[in-house]
């Protein structure tokens, strides 16, 4: 329920953006829901092109409007990722396994902290595009702090 | 450990890798956006490491009853921390787990968790509990390592037994003590008959009322306290197995049940399991013997095999002269029948508890089916008759019914019509 909620309001959010463009984004939006509502009733199959599908005619429907930079696009995001954490959730319980309480509370607060992590990058993101280029010294520093601890991230990842 | 990656991991790549393409290829910084906590998803999911979780199985005993419970004890350690680990027991069809056999825990670091399964014994059998099968995961399930755990351990679940308050007879006795009264003539307990002195008769054995009648000395006979051989026969040629319930099942309780209560009168039990797989004990007494026959019951099974066998097949000690034959069996395979009538004509005493597979096989409704199960149970009656025919008592074990019922059905049989 969750999980379709999410993807729902992603689509919703995509349709108030473009409404005179509703009908050139229904189709791809209808079909990547009926390819959520397989997911979950065919154990995850199809759940990639699903979340491909929402989040394209989210930038499409964005595109359509002609907006600068929508402010909503950090909660779009973490929607779709909530989706298919959500998702995945849902099929692994069906596998009936008889699990201790706490443990359906960690993933849960998992799935949370992922997701507050993703709003707060995603609208990090946002936030920097916002910035014009050349504004000042210290935008330079964090710009290159962030380069380099993306960098520091890709190859610690790289080693484990 | 074998490691695994969750499958929605390759499409967060996919969906953010599509995004930063997007984000160049529009020059809009939304899909770049959306990308941003996916990518963050596939930095979590790489940072996990393999753990190293120690398992360790035990079962509370290795033998059980039908119907009892045997808990499993699962003992989980490791130097780290793991955020979940799934076991699974996997556990036959004749065994089921309390709430299925499948559990999940968290691992703190060099805390040891244990974990108890209460496994019910449903059916009788011989089976391996281990090893399990192990999964760690981590908190978002992104990556998994799975691996088998834990020594096999065995655990045996024996038929369960009925109470019976009288056995079949056996018509002959054999040399040895037992408890058994003979039909001949010595030294016993149970009072045979008078019969004139004769010199090496001991005093004690004088009847004196009978000698102060006659005027001359008389003395006591008595029957002989003796064993008995007896051959428990099992047909497993075949077998009507309905959702659980099976004719092979309850002919294993029944010779379990029948092994007992004759080992406990001292008498020699063999057993012969006749099928395509043939199993065989050469008649022995004591408990050592009802262990060999219920550990050899466990290991029955129906193996089917279109080769004919007789009773030649048998080697010659395991059907003892004047041993009684008590056969059990459905009455599905001529072979067995066969046999049977071939071991009658050799003299044994035979006994046929057939066990009933008709309650499990009910006839369909249209008239050809009809028509063959009522050819069949005509085909089963003539059988019988011929068994009738040779003096050999058939009594049919239902299901609903105690095993003792069929048992006194022989016994009054044997009342009226004495074999020869």
């Amino acid at each position: 329920m969750g999980a379709a909620a999410a993807y729902g309001g992603v689509l919703a959010d995509a349709l108030v953006h473009a409404w005179s463009h509703a009908s050139a984004l229904a189709p791809g939006a209808a079909v990547g829901a009926l390819l959520l509502v397989a997911a979950l009733v065919f154990g995850g199959r199809g759940l990639g092109v699903a979340l491909f599908l929402a989040g394209a005619t989210y930038v499409g429907a964005v595109a359509a409007a002609g907006h600068r930079i929508d402010g909503s696009a950090p909660l779009v995001a973490v929607l779709l990722l909530l989706c298919g954490e959500l998702s995945a959730w849902s099929l692994d319980e069906r596998w009936g396994i008889r699990a201790a309480a706490p443990l359906a509370w960690r993933r849960g607060a998992g799935v949370a902290i992922l997701g507050l992590a993703g709003l707060a990058v995603a609208a990090l993101v946002v936030a920097l595009s916002a910035v014009p280029s050349n504004h000042g010294l210290a935008w330079t520093v964090a710009g290159a702090a962030a380069a380099v601890g993306a960098a520091g991230t890709g190859i610690w990842v790289a080693r484990r | 450990m074998t490691g695994f990656t969750s499958r929605r991991l390759p499409a967060y790549g996919s969906l953010a890798a599509a995004g930063l393409i997007a984000g160049l290829a529009l020059g809009r910084v939304e899909p770049v956006a959306l990308a941003a906590p996916f990518l963050l998803a596939l930095v979590a999911a790489v940072a996990w490491r393999e753990p190293q979780v120690a398992v360790r199985v035990t079962l509370a005993r290795d033998r059980a009853l039908e119907g009892d419970e045997v808990a499993v004890t699962v003992d989980l350690s490791a130097p780290e921390n793991v955020d979940r680990v799934e076991l699974l027991v996997p556990l036959p069809p004749e065994l089921s787990a309390d709430g299925g056999p499948a559990r999940a825990v968290r691992l703190r670091a060099g805390e040891e968790q244990t974990v108890e399964l209460q496994v019910r014994c449903e059916r009788w059998g011989a089976f391996t509990i281990g090893p399990l099968l192990i999964r760690a995961r981590d908190t978002l399930a992104f990556r998994s390592w799975e691996s088998e755990a834990g020594e096999p351990h065995a655990l045996r679940v024996y038929p369960g037994e009925q109470t019976l308050r009288s056995l079949v007879v056996p018509l002959e006795t054999q040399v040895f003590a037992g408890n058994q009264v003979s039909r001949a003539r010595g030294e016993g307990i149970e009072f045979a008959d008078l019969r004139e002195w004769q010199p090496g008769d001991r005093l004690r054995r004088v009847n004196w009322r009978a000698t102060a009648l006659r005027g001359a000395l008389w003395v006591n006979e008595q029957h002989l306290e003796r064993n008995t051989d007896v051959v428990l026969f099992l047909d497993t040629f075949g077998e009507v197995r309905v959702e659980g319930r099976s004719t092979n099942d309850r002919a294993v309780r029944a010779a379990a049940t029948l092994a007992h209560r004759y080992l406990e009168r001292k008498d020699r039990v063999g057993l012969v399991g006749f099928g395509g797989f043939l199993s065989w004990l050469v008649p022995a007494s004591g408990t050592k013997q009802l262990y060999q026959i219920v550990d050899t019951l466990l290991t029955s099974q129906i193996v089917h095999s279109y080769a004919w066998r007789g009773v030649d097949v048998l080697p010659p000690r395991t059907l003892p002269p004047k041993a009684l034959v008590l056969a059990i069996t459905p009455l599905l395979d001529n072979r067995t029948a066969s046999a049977l009538l071939d071991l009658r004509a050799r003299g044994y005493d035979l006994v046929v508890v057939e066990v009933s597979p008709l309650e499990l096989v009910a006839p369909d409704r249209d008239a050809a089916a009809q028509l063959a199960h009522r050819l069949w149970r005509l085909s089963r009656e003539a059988l019988r008759w011929r068994y009738e025919q040779v003096g050999v008592p058939v009594v049919t074990w239902r299901e609903d019914e105690p095993l003792a019922v069929p048992l006194e059905e022989v016994n009054a049989f044997r009342h009226l019509a004495r074999p020869a």
